[in-house]
């Protein structure tokens, strides 16, 4: 019935907001966080729900999610994992949910402010599936391919297979599975590597359910029916990132948050480290960074919203308790050297963060020498655990660096949450970064 | 020199376990909020004043007269002690109970201030509280805790025990009215009725802090009449409120000056629903504040 007045009110709605009437009372902010997997975006995502939901002003809310299809980030559940005795961290995720909520900011005799914040969680996998979007098969898969071709003996089997196939491969069921099922080893094989810009994301973290038939591809550059099957296939992934991460929020993020767990990369050794930083590259690369006129006309004749560039980053190394307050100094500042946000009109900031703090800091005196330490309880102990793995550089590590040890980082347990979360988690940084990421909006 | 050396040897990066088990880590507590002291007034500390010059002045004589007796008989000694010991103690477990009640009415001022705070910590810990009290908790205790979002706890306070009481209320404001209008008919004086209308009102505010689970004596309900005055300009959609049951609670001594406003009876039973309105708004956490 209401049909076609659809339209109708979109355009109206549209043109109050892009004028400006509708943001007056009421806004929407949305808030992208990139993160590899592991990177620590679930943890953010519990710690930024509970200390936002634990502030008197602006009061905050859940914000209701109406009709959409995308679940609640289910918060609730993860804070009481962390206050759980004993504790227990996130699992990984497997599917996308969002977290919205608002924020109600009262002045006096006008009506009450509105702001609506959405935050999406995600596979960290998946995020490596944003720059496909912008990709057609034969580049992506050419790409994919030089990577491949330099990591060594374990994508052997992969390439033999190949080579092996003849230029003009026809479309068949059993060479697309044959050649996916390699691709897919080869894939696990450089993830056990510590490597992380593996694409496509869901063969590694696939979605829940039975695998649609779709997902039977993997990077081929030569031509006839098997390249046609494939690249198919390939569209067909690339409209189901674009209907899971794209259209719910990263096609129109206007703040970033890029988590990266450098600490644990400083350990992988230097592959690892240079792979992790061109993965976000790419990632960060794919996000929209400039407000483009003939993009905004063409989303208006759709009648919809222009997409917004984004107007701010904040750069976050995660995990950051895992090293003492002057070793955070040098995190934050190697943050710095490393990350720069691609051209535009982009404010950016630096910091590190723990999002669940574990530890506190401590003078170790070490070889008669005092050492700036943590100590903490690793999960499943009841004894503290002295922890110092190393030096963080402050600028990008050049081969000196990767001489010295740096230790793997032990996996501690949450520090005890007062009122099980209800007044917030204890955290390193996060009011800071949540200050200069709403500073305009709040 | 020396240390110039021994900085540029980097320590051995090293992660051990400490000997003895210890317990899970705290956060550092955050600062308490200060609460904002309340300061005693004029009137009170001259109303203590005095209340400690009749009474200490009171006692001191009757201990002198105790004394005497002690010296003229033991018997009569032993019972002059029983007689004051037993008025001193009625008087004071009066004071007591007025002490108690005037302690709760400042309870539910509290508690409704934590309730409609910003702070959401405080909000649900104010409702755990109040709930705690109702005859509901059992069913309601574990909803709060598992609902955890402030605004949610109290929209299922007020639509759950909130309207509970409402009800109550103003069925007792009800059977009031209809007592104010039997009254009106019976009562062979127009000044009488003013007199049994202003006594209803009185016992109905009464009855509807009962009913909230306070239990106010004479002071009590002299500063609960004032708030349900205040409560009473607050309570939505209802015109001339304040004064409607500032005359129907107050004005029964004076009743003779009001005598031809109190005639009708539909006045009088409209003012009892009114109070009853009012006086559950002055006595329920859930109002606003
Ligand atoms: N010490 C410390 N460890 C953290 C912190 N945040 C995350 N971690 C650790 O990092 C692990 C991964 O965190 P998650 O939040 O699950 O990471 P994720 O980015 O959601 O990972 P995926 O869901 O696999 O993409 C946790 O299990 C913790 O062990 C932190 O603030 N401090
Ligand atoms: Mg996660």
């Amino acid at each position: 019935m209401s049909g076609w007045f659809d339209p109708l009110f979109r355009v109206s709605d549209n043109l109050l907001e892009l004028v400006g009437v509708g943001g007056v009372f009421s806004r929407t902010v949305r808030i992208g966080v990139t993160g590899l997997s592991r990177a620590g975006k679930t943890a953010f995502l519990t710690s930024v729900a509970a200390n936002l939901l634990a502030r008197g002003n602006p009061r905050f809310a859940l914000a209701p999610l109406g009709a959409t299809d995308v679940p609640r980030f289910d918060h609730p559940r993860h804070l009481a994992a962390l206050a759980a005795d004993p504790p227990r961290w996130p699992e990984r995720t497997d599917a996308v949910s969002i977290l919205a909520l608002t924020a109600t900011i009262e002045r006096a005799p006008f009506p009450d402010r509105r702001i609506r914040l959405e935050f999406l969680d995600y596979p960290g996998e998946w995020l490596l599936d944003l720059p496909l979007l912008s990709q057609d098969f034969t580049g992506w898969s050419r790409g994919v391919l030089e990577r491949v071709a330099k990591s060594g003996p374990r994508a052997e089997p992969f390439l033999a297979f190949l080579r092996g196939l003849p230029a003009r491969a026809a479309g068949d069921e059993a060479l697309a599975a044959a050649g996916h099922r390699l691709y897919r080893e080869l894939l696990q094989a450089l993830r056990g590597q510590g490597l992380s810009y593996l694409q496509p994301g869901r063969f590694l973290m696939p979605a829940p359910g039975s695998p649609p038939p779709w997902m039977g591809f993997f990077p081929y550059t030569g031509e006839g029916g098997l390249a046609g099957l494939l690249a198919n296939r390939y569209a067909a992934y690339v409209e189901a990132v674009r209907r899971d991460l794209a259209s719910p929020l990263f096609a129109h993020v206007d703040r970033l948050v890029v988590l990266a767990d450098i600490l644990s990369a400083l350990h992988d050794g230097p592959a690892a480290f240079a792979d992790a930083y061109a993965a976000l590259a790419a990632s960060a690369g794919a996000l929209r960074w400039q407000f483009s006129l003939s993009e905004a006309l063409q989303s208006l004749l759709r009648l919809e919203m222009p997409p917004r560039a984004i107007e701010r980053v904040a750069f976050a190394a995660t995990k950051s308790d895992h090293v003492a307050e002057r070793q955070r100094g040098n995190l934050t500042a190697l943050m710095r050297d490393l990350a720069r946000a691609p051209a535009g009109g982009a404010r950016v900031a630096h910091f590190a963060i723990a999002s669940v703090r574990c530890t506190e800091d401590f003078v170790w005196t070490l070889e008669g020498r005092p050492v700036s330490a943590v100590r903490g309880r690793v999960l499943g102990e009841r004894r503290l655990t002295r922890s110092y793995p190393g030096e963080v550089p402050d600028h990008a590590p050049d081969p000196s660096f990767w001489e010295h040890k740096f230790l793997a980082l032990p996996a501690f347990e949450p520090m005890a949450l007062p009122d099980g979360g209800r007044l917030g988690v204890p955290n390193i940084g996060l009011d800071a970064l949540l200050e200069f990421l709403l500073e305009d909006v709040l | 020199m020396s240390e110039l050396r021994t900085k540029n040897v980097p320590v051995a990066p090293r992660i051990e376990a400490e000997d003895l088990p210890a317990p899970r880590l705290e956060p550092v507590p955050l600062p308490a909020d200060p609460r904002p002291r309340t300061r005693v007034g004029m009137p009170t500390l001259a109303a203590s004043g005095l209340a400690v010059l009749v009474f200490g002045l009171a006692g001191l004589e009757t201990g002198n007269f105790i004394a005497d007796e002690f010296a003229r008989s033991a018997i009569l000694g032993w019972a002059a002690l029983g007689v004051a010991a037993t008025g001193f103690g009625l008087v004071g477990l009066g004071f007591w109970r007025e002490f108690k009640a005037l302690m709760a009415l400042r309870g539910v001022d509290r508690l409704r201030a934590n309730l409609h705070s910003t702070d959401p910590v405080r909000r649900a810990r104010a409702a755990r509280a109040w709930v705690r009290r109702l005859p509901e908790a059992e069913t309601l205790l574990p909803a709060i805790d598992a609902i955890n979002d402030p605004d949610a706890i109290l929209a299922l306070l007020q639509s759950g025990p909130g309207a509970a009481l409402r009800a109550k209320s103003e069925a007792l404001g009800r059977t009031a009215a209809l007592q104010a209008v039997a009254g009106i008919a019976a009562m062979p004086s127009p000044g009488l009725a003013g007199v049994f209308i202003g006594w209803r009102g009185l016992r109905l505010v009464r009855q509807i802090a009962a009913l909230h689970g306070l239990r106010p004596g004479l002071l009590g309900t002299a500063s609960l009449v004032r708030r349900t005055v205040t409560a009473a300009a607050s309570v939505a959609g209802v015109e001339m409120a304040a004064n409607t049951a500032a005359h129907a609670v107050l004005s029964g001594p004076i009743a003779q000056h009001l005598a031809g406003e109190m005639a009708g009876a539909g006045v009088a039973a409209r003012r009892m629903l009114v109070l009853a309105r009012a006086a559950a708004a002055a006595c329920s956490p859930l109002s606003e504040p």
